[in-house]
C-alpha cells in the first residue's frame, strides 16, 4: 500500500536550524510498522534521517516518538493504524518535553536525571539472608506491571505537567519510585515517601491520564502516582495542599454527599496559609461581581446518611 | 427520550449557568430529564476520592448506577470529569462480577443492587449518538456563522479510551467538533484540546495550573478562536475563572470567552443568552454575543 | 584522552555485572556503550535464567550434564562446571539486588521448565526476565556511581606489542573522537545477529565486539555454531520465548499433528533448540508446514494462566502477528537467534591478548559448544561477567598504562574521513540485506558443502561492494548513517569467520548440520575451530574439547 510520512527534521549543523517537515512517499506491506517505514526511508531514500531504534519488538524502549501527535513506540505502531483516513500523511515528530538533538533523536539526560533522583535501587534493611528474601508471589507479581516499564519516555513526552514545569519528577520516575515503595523487601519507604511529598513530587500530577493512554507497556504511571499519594498520606504526610485537598474533598463528600466548593480551597491551603488565602480573594471578588458563586449554604443531599454509612463500611475494610 | 439526570456538584455549585442552560436546551431537544431518581446520588469522587480509596469511589458510583437502574432510565451527565470517573468505575464493576457482588453487599441495606446495565452518557454523546446529527441539525434555528470556536474536551471524556468506549463509538473522538460544525461555527483545531486545563492542581500548584490556562487559551486565541467551548464545568472554572491570572502571568491580553457546551447549543436553538446566564462569566461574553447579534 | 583502570565495552548484563565486580574490587571503572544501558539487547531474553539450587533438590552436576549434552559435547566441561556451580549464588545475588522473580507458594523463587533439561530450574520474571535483570543491574550501576559513556561508539582497540591498552571511541552525539587508556579492557559488546536476515536480534547486534577483538589479535572460536531459535514469529521474525513450550505449548504441523512426539519422544517440544528447529524445518521442507511455518499452540493453558505467565509474548503475537494466542495457534518458524561462538576466552575472561577480556555473548568460553540451552545465556553473562570484572580489576592493580597518546586515533580519524568523502553509491542497507539473506541461505539450519562454497564467494563480492558504501549524512551530530557503515564492516568480518569455520567442520554437531555429512564424528571433531586474523584472511587452528567427567554419548531427546 502507498504510505505518506511527514517527518519533522532538524539538523543543528545546518544553516537552517528551524525544524521543518519533510514528506516521504513509500510502498509498504500491510503488516509494516511505522518503524519499518522509517528504516526504509533511512536505508533506501534518505540516509541523513536520524532516529534511535533497536529491538523492533517493544522491549528496548529506543524508538519512542510522536506519531500523529501522540507518543508511542514506532516499532509497535502499525502503519495501517496510523494512516489518517483523509489520505494525508502520517506525522512523525520527536518525543516531546525533551530537547531535540537531531531529527527524531532527543536528549534523554533530563529523563535519566529524574529517574536517578528517586534513588532507584532496592534498599533493604539489615543483613542479607543467605538465600532469597521470602515474599508472597502476589506481593511480587503486582510489581511486575511496573517492572515491565522499559523507560522509553513516551509518558514523559506527553506529560501535561512537564510541559509547564520541568521540575516535576514525571510519570516514569514516579512509577519507578512506586516500584520500590511497593516492594516488601525495600525498607526506605519513610525516606522515599517524604521526598515524594515535596514539590515536584506526587502532588503535582494533574491526573490527566495522558501517561496511562500513551504507555506502550501498560504500566499506568498515573495509577502508580495515585497509589503513592495514598501511601504518602498513610505515612502521615498530611501537611501539603495536595493531602489537605484530598482530605477536605473526601470529608465534604462524607459529610454532605457532594462537594463544598467554598470550603475546599480554604481547607486545601490550610487555614493558616494567609498568603494563599489572600491569593484567592481576587477570584472571589471577580466571581462575586459576575454573580458566579456557589451557594453560601452548602446543603446536604437527601438521605446523606446512606452515603455516610457506605463511608464507614468501606473505610473499615481498608 | 428520558434520562436520569446526574448534574454533578459543579453545575449545582460554582457553575449554575451550566445547569440552567442544560434544562433549557434539553427542553427544546426533547430530552426529558428525570431529576428525582438521582436526587440522593452522591458525588462521583472526581478521581480525588479514588486517590484515597478506590473501592469507596466504586461503591458510591455503583449506588448511583443502581438508582438509575431502579428507575429504568439511562443516565445522563453534563460533566467530562463525572463522565470519566463513572465510566472507569463502571468498567471495573462490570468486568469483574465477583467485585460487583461484593460492592453490592454494601448497597443492600439501602435496598439497592447494581446489575451492571447502566452506560453513563454525557449530553455531548447523547446529541451525537442518541439524537443523531440529522435531528440536531433540524432543530438549529440560528446558524452561528463566522464564529470561530476552539474545542476543549477535558481529560476524562477522552481518556482512557478503553473505558470510554471509543472503540465501539469512534465518533466520540470528534464529537465536540461535530457539534461546533452543526451549529454553523468554524472549528479552530489546536493540540491543547485534549490536554489538561490545570483545574485538578489549582490549589496544589497554582503556578502550573495557571500556566496551563495560559498555554491553552493563548494558543487557541492565536489560532484565531473567538471563544472556547467545553463539555466540562471544571475546565470552564479554570479556563474562565483563572484567565485573568493567566493573562497577568503571561503578560498579555487573552480575553477568550469559555462557553459551556449547552450554552453553545442553546444559542443555536435560539435561546436567549441571559436565560443561560451567559452574562455571568468571568471572561465577558458581551463582545462575542454582540458580534453574533444576540447581545444579552 | 581519558584514563581508566578498567574499561568495559558494552552495558548489557555481562558488561554491567563486570562493572559492578570491578567497582567492588576498588579500581576506577568506566563503561562505554553505543546505546544507553537499558537499551541493551539483554532485554530481549524472555524466558529465564538457569540455576540448580540444592535446597530445591537440584544438583549443579545435573545442570552441567544437561548443558554438556545440549552442547552436543562440544562445550568445555571445566568451564561448564564453573558456570553451573556458581549459578545459584548469581541468581540469589540478583534477587538481593532487587530482581522480583516469580515465586512459589512458600514465597521462595519459583521455577519453570525449559528445553533440554530434565528438571525445572529456570528462574524467571514473567516473560521478561532479561529486561528485569538488565534494569536491576542498571540500578546498581547508578547506585555505585560507575561512569558510563552513554552513546559512544568504539572504533578500535589499541594494541601495542600484543597487549591491549585502551580504545578509540567516538561520541555519537558530537562526532568527537577520543582515546581512552585502560589497564584492562573487557569486551562485553554482545552478539552478531544482524549478520543474518532475518534474526531475532536487535539492530544493535552487529558483531562489533567480535570484530574489534579479532582485529586486535584475539581469536574467535566455535563461530560455525549459530543458534536457530525454534519459535520466531512469521514475517517479522520476532522472538516468542521458549517459556511458551516450557509452560506446556504444543508444536503442530499442517496435519494438526504434534510432530515432536515422533522426533523426541521423551522431551517432545522441550528437546534442545537445535533439535526442535531442525524438526520444524524438516516438517516444513517435507510439505507439512503452513506458508513456511508450523504452529505454536498454547490454548489449552487457559487465558488466565497465559496472561499471568506469558503476557508479554501474548502481546507480541497480537502486535506483530495479529494473533491472540489464547484463542488461536500462532504461526512460527526457526529464526537466527544466538552466536554460541565468539572471542575465545578462559573462565576468567582472559583472551589471548593480555589486557583484553571478554564475557557474555561476544565471548566463547565455551560453555555452549554446539548448542546453547535456553536460559543459559543470562547465566553465562552474569557468571563470566563477574569473573572477568574481578580478574580485570586484579590485573589493573598490578600494571600501569601503556604509553599511548592521542595519535592512536589517527587511523580511525582517517578512515572516517575516507568514508565521508566516498562518492560511490552502494547503500549499506542493501549490502547488509544481501549479506544476511546469503548467510541464511547458505549457513542456516541446514548446510551443505557446495552451498557453503557458494555462500563464501557471495561474501567476497559483498565485501568488495562494502568498499563503495555512500554515507549521505556528512554531519557530526548523531550520524547514524556513518555508524551503520562502520557496523557493516564489523558484520562482514564476522560473516567471513562463520563461513570459513562452517566450511571447515566436516561433520554434523549441534547447530552445525550438514545434509551431506549428517553424522557426528567424535573421532575427528571433538575439537573447537579457532579463527584468527592473518593478513586480513581467517586463519584456522584447532583446540581440543575439555572433557572432565562426561564422555560423549549418542544424543537423544
Amino acid at each position: 500500500m502507498e504510505v505518506k510520512l511527514s517527518v519533522r527534521r532538524y539538523d543543528p549543523e545546518s544553516t537552517n536550524t528551524v525544524p521543518h517537515f519533510q514528506e516521504y512517499q513509500l510502498e509498504m506491506d500491510e503488516a509494516a510498522t511505522v518503524l519499518d517505514a522509517l528504516i526504509q526511508i533511512r536505508e533506501d531514500v534518505d540516509g541523513t534521517l536520524s532516529l534511535r531504534c533497536s529491538c523492533r519488538s517493544a522491549i528496548c524502549g529506543s524508538c519512542a516518538m510522536r506519531v500523529n501527535g501522540e507518543a508511542g513506540l514506532a516499532c509497535n505502531t502499525k502503519v495501517i493504524d496510523a494512516l489518517p483516513s483523509d489520505g494525508t500523511a502520517i506525522v512523525i515528530e520527536p518525543a516531546g518535553n525533551l530537547p531535540v538533538i537531531k531529527d527524531l533523536v532527543v536528549d534523554f539526560q533530563p529523563f535519566w536525571d529524574q529517574v536517578k533522583s528517586i534513588e532507584p535501587w532496592l534498599q533493604p534493611a539489615g543483613e542479607e539472608p543467605e538465600g532469597e528474601y521470602l515474599a508472597p508471589d502476589e506481593d511480587m507479581l503486582h510489581l511486575a506491571g511496573v517492572v515491565s516499564c522499559i523507560l522509553c519516555g513516551a509518558c514523559v513526552s506527553d506529560c501535561t505537567v512537564l510541559e509547564v514545569d520541568s521540575n516535576f519528577l514525571g510519570p516514569a520516575a514516579l512509577a519507578k519510585a512506586y516500584r520500590f515503595v511497593g516492594d516488601p523487601r525495600d525498607d526506605a519507604d519513610g525516606k522515599r515517601l517524604k521526598a515524594l511529598n515535596e514539590e515536584g513530587g506526587v502532588w503535582d500530577c494533574t491526573r490527566c491520564m495522558k501517561c496511562v493512554e500513551v504507555c506502550p507497556k501498560g504500566v499506568a504511571p498515573m495509577d502508580r502516582i495515585m497509589s503513592l499519594r495514598e501511601k504518602v498520606m498513610d505515612a502521615g504526610h498530611t501537611n501539603t495542599n495536595g493531602a489537605r485537598h484530598a482530605t477536605a474533598f473526601v470529608d465534604s463528600v462524607r459529610h454532605s454527599g457532594w462537594l463544598d466548593e467554598l470550603k475546599l480551597p480554604i481547607k486545601s491551603f490550610g487555614i493558616f496559609n494567609l498568603k494563599a488565602m489572600i491569593s484567592l480573594i481576587p477570584l472571589a471578588i471577580r466571581s462575586q461581581r459576575a454573580g458566579k458563586v456557589p451557594p453560601l449554604i452548602h446543603k446536604n443531599i437527601p438521605e446523606v446518611e446512606n452515603v455516610r454509612r457506605i463511608f464507614d463500611k468501606v473505610e473499615n475494610k481498608k | 427520550m428520558k434520562y436520569a439526570f446526574y448534574p454533578g456538584c459543579v453545575s449545582r455549585g460554582a457553575c449554575p449557568e451550566l445547569y440552567t442552560a442544560t434544562l433549557e436546551v434539553c427542553n427544546i431537544l426533547g430530552i426529558e430529564l428525570d431529576e428525582d431518581s438521582l436526587r440522593s446520588a452522591s458525588c462521583t469522587g472526581a478521581g480525588v476520592l479514588q486517590e484515597k480509596n478506590l473501592r469507596l469511589g466504586d461503591t458510591l458510583n455503583a449506588r448511583t448506577f443502581a438508582m438509575a437502574e431502579k428507575a429504568g432510565l439511562p443516565l445522563m451527565t453534563i460533566c467530562s470529569t463525572c463522565q470519566g470517573v463513572m465510566s472507569q468505575a463502571n468498567q471495573r464493576l462490570v468486568s469483574d462480577p465477583e467485585y460487583l457482588a461484593s460492592i453490592n453487599e454494601d448497597l443492600k441495606e439501602e435496598g439497592l443492587e447494581y446489575k451492571g446495565t447502566i452506560n453513563p452518557k454525557h449530553l455531548l454523546w447523547i446529541i451525537v449518538e442518541d439524537l443523531g446529527m440529522d435531528f440536531f441539525h433540524s432543530k438549529v434555528v440560528r446558524k452561528l456563522e463566522g464564529l470561530k470556536l476552539a474545542p476543549f474536551y477535558g481529560c476524562y471524556i477522552v481518556r482512557p479510551t478503553e473505558a470510554l468506549g471509543f472503540d465501539e463509538n469512534p465518533e466520540r473522538e470528534t464529537s465536540l467538533e461535530a457539534v461546533i460544525e452543526a451549529v454553523g461555527a468554524e472549528v479552530v483545531d489546536f493540540p491543547g484540546k485534549t490536554l489538561c486545563c490545570g483545574f485538578p492542581i489549582l490549589t496544589i500548584n497554582p503556578k502550573n495550573s495557571v500556566k496551563m490556562v495560559a498555554n491553552h487559551t493563548i494558543d487557541a486565541k492565536d489560532r484565531g478562536a473567538d471563544a472556547m467551548v467545553t463539555p466540562c464545568p471544571l475546565c470552564h472554572l479554570n479556563l474562565d475563572g483563572y484567565q485573568p491570572n493567566a493573562s497577568s502571568a503571561a503578560k498579555r491580553d487573552i480575553d477568550l470567552p469559555i462557553i459551556h457546551l449547552p450554552q453553545l447549543v442553546g444559542l443555536s436553538l435560539g435561546i436567549a443568552p441571559e436565560k443561560m446566564r451567559l452574562n455571568k462569566h468571568i471572561v465577558s461574553t458581551k463582545k462575542l454575543l454582540s458580534e453574533l447579534a444576540v447581545a444579552p | 584522552m581519558y584514563d581508566h583502570d578498567v574499561l568495559i565495552i558494552g552495558a548489557g548484563l555481562a558488561g554491567m555485572r563486570a562493572a559492578l565486580a570491578a567497582t567492588e574490587a576498588g579500581v576506577n571503572v568506566a563503561v562505554v556503550s553505543k546505546v544507553h544501558p537499558v537499551r541493551s539487547h539483554s532485554n530481549a531474553a524472555q524466558g529465564g535464567i538457569n540455576a540448580a539450587l540444592t535446597d530445591r533438590g537440584d544438583d549443579w552436576r545435573d545442570h552441567a550434564y544437561d548443558t554438556i549434552k545440549g552442547s552436543d559435547f562440544l562445550g568445555d566441561q571445566d568451564a561448564i562446571e564453573i558456570m553451573c556451580r556458581e549459578a545459584g549464588d548469581e541468581v540469589i545475588a540478583m534477587e538481593h539486588m532487587g530482581a522480583i522473580f516469580n515465586r512459589d507458594e512458600e514465597g521462595r523463587l519459583g521455577t519453570r521448565n525449559f528445553g533440554g533439561q530434565r528438571q525445572a530450574r529456570t528462574f524467571f520474571v514473567a516473560d521478561f526476565t532479561g529486561q528485569a535483570l538488565l534494569h536491576v543491574l542498571y540500578e546498581q550501576i547508578v547506585k555505585a556511581g560507575a561512569l558510563v559513556y552513554e552513546e559512544w561508539f568504539v572504533l578500535s582497540l589499541i594494541e601495542r606489542d600484543g597487549e591491549c591498552g585502551g580504545v578509540v571511541m567516538m561520541d555519537i552525539r558530537t562526532g568527537k573522537i577520543e582515546v581512552v587508556r585502560a589497564k584492562a579492557v573487557i569486551m562485553a559488546a554482545g552478539g552478531l545477529g544482524r549478520v543474518f536476515e532475518p534474526s531475532t536480534n536487535a539492530m544493535i547486534c552487529t558483531g562489533d565486539g567480535m570484530s574489534l577483538a579479532y582485529k586486535a589479535g584475539a581469536s574467535l572460536m566455535d563461530m560455525e555454531m549459530v543458534q536457530y531459535h525454534p519459535t520466531t514469529l512469521k514475517g517479522s521474525g520476532v522472538l516468542i520465548s521458549e517459556a511458551a513450550r516450557g509452560e506446556g505449548a504444543y508444536l503442530l504441523n499442517s496435519e494438526n499433528d504434534r510432530f515432536m512426539l515422533k522426533y523426541a519422544p521423551e522431551f517432545k517440544e522441550l528437546a534442545s533448540r537445535d533439535v526442535v528447529s531442525r524438526c520444524e524445518q524438516t516438517e516444513i521442507n517435507e510439505g507439512r508446514g503452513i506458508d513456511g511455518c508450523v504452529l505454536l499452540d498454547v490454548r489449552h493453558l487457559g487465558e488466565k494462566y497465559i496472561s499471568e505467565r506469558l503476557s508479554q509474548i501474548r502481546e507480541l503475537a497480537m502486535d506483530f502477528a495479529n494473533v491472540d494466542m489464547a484463542k488461536e495457534p500462532v504461526p512460527i518458524m526457526p529464526g537466527m537467534h544466538y552466536q554460541m561462538g565468539g572471542v575465545k576466552a578462559n573462565v576468567d575472561g582472559e583472551t589471548g591478548v593480555p589486557g583484553l577480556y571478554a564475557a557474555g555473548e561476544v565471548a566463547c568460553v565455551s560453555v555452549h559448544g554446539g548448542n546453547r540451552l535456553g536460559a543459559n545465556s543470562l547465566l553465562d553473562t552474569l557468571v563470566f561477567g563477574r569473573r572477568s570484572g574481578v580478574h580485570a580489576a586484579e590485573r589493573a592493580k598490578n600494571t600501569s598504562h601503556l604509553s599511548i597518546d592521542d595519535s592512536a586515533a589517527k587511523p580511525d580519524r582517517e578512515n572516517i574521513e575516507r568514508l565521508l568523502l566516498n562518492d560511490k553509491n552502494e547503500s549499506f542497507g542493501k549490502i547488509r540485506f544481501d549479506m544476511g539473506t546469503a548467510m541464511k541461505e547458505h549457513f542456516g539450519v541446514f548446510r551443505e558443502n557446495s552451498s557453503m562454497a557458494e555462500g563464501i564467494s557471495k561474501l567476497s563480492l559483498i565485501k568488495e561492494r562494502a568498499q563503495s558504501v555512500y554515507v549521505a549524512d556528512k554531519t557530526n551530530t548523531f550520524n547514524t548513517n556513518l555508524l551503520f557503515t562502520l557496523e557493516l564492516g564489523f558484520m562482514i568480518e564476522c560473516a567471513e569467520t562463520i563461513a570459513s569455520s562452517a566450511f571447515d567442520r566436516t561433520e554434523s554437531r549441534g547447530a552445525h548440520t550438514r545434509t551431506d555429512m549428517p553424522d557426528r564424528d567424535d573421532e575427528n571433531w571433538l575439537k573447537h575451530i579457532v579463527v584468527s586474523d592473518k593478513d586480513g584472511k581467517p586463519n584456522i587452528s584447532y583446540q581440543d574439547v575439555v572433557i572432565t567427567d562426561w564422555t560423549p554419548t549418542v544424543r537423544q531427546y
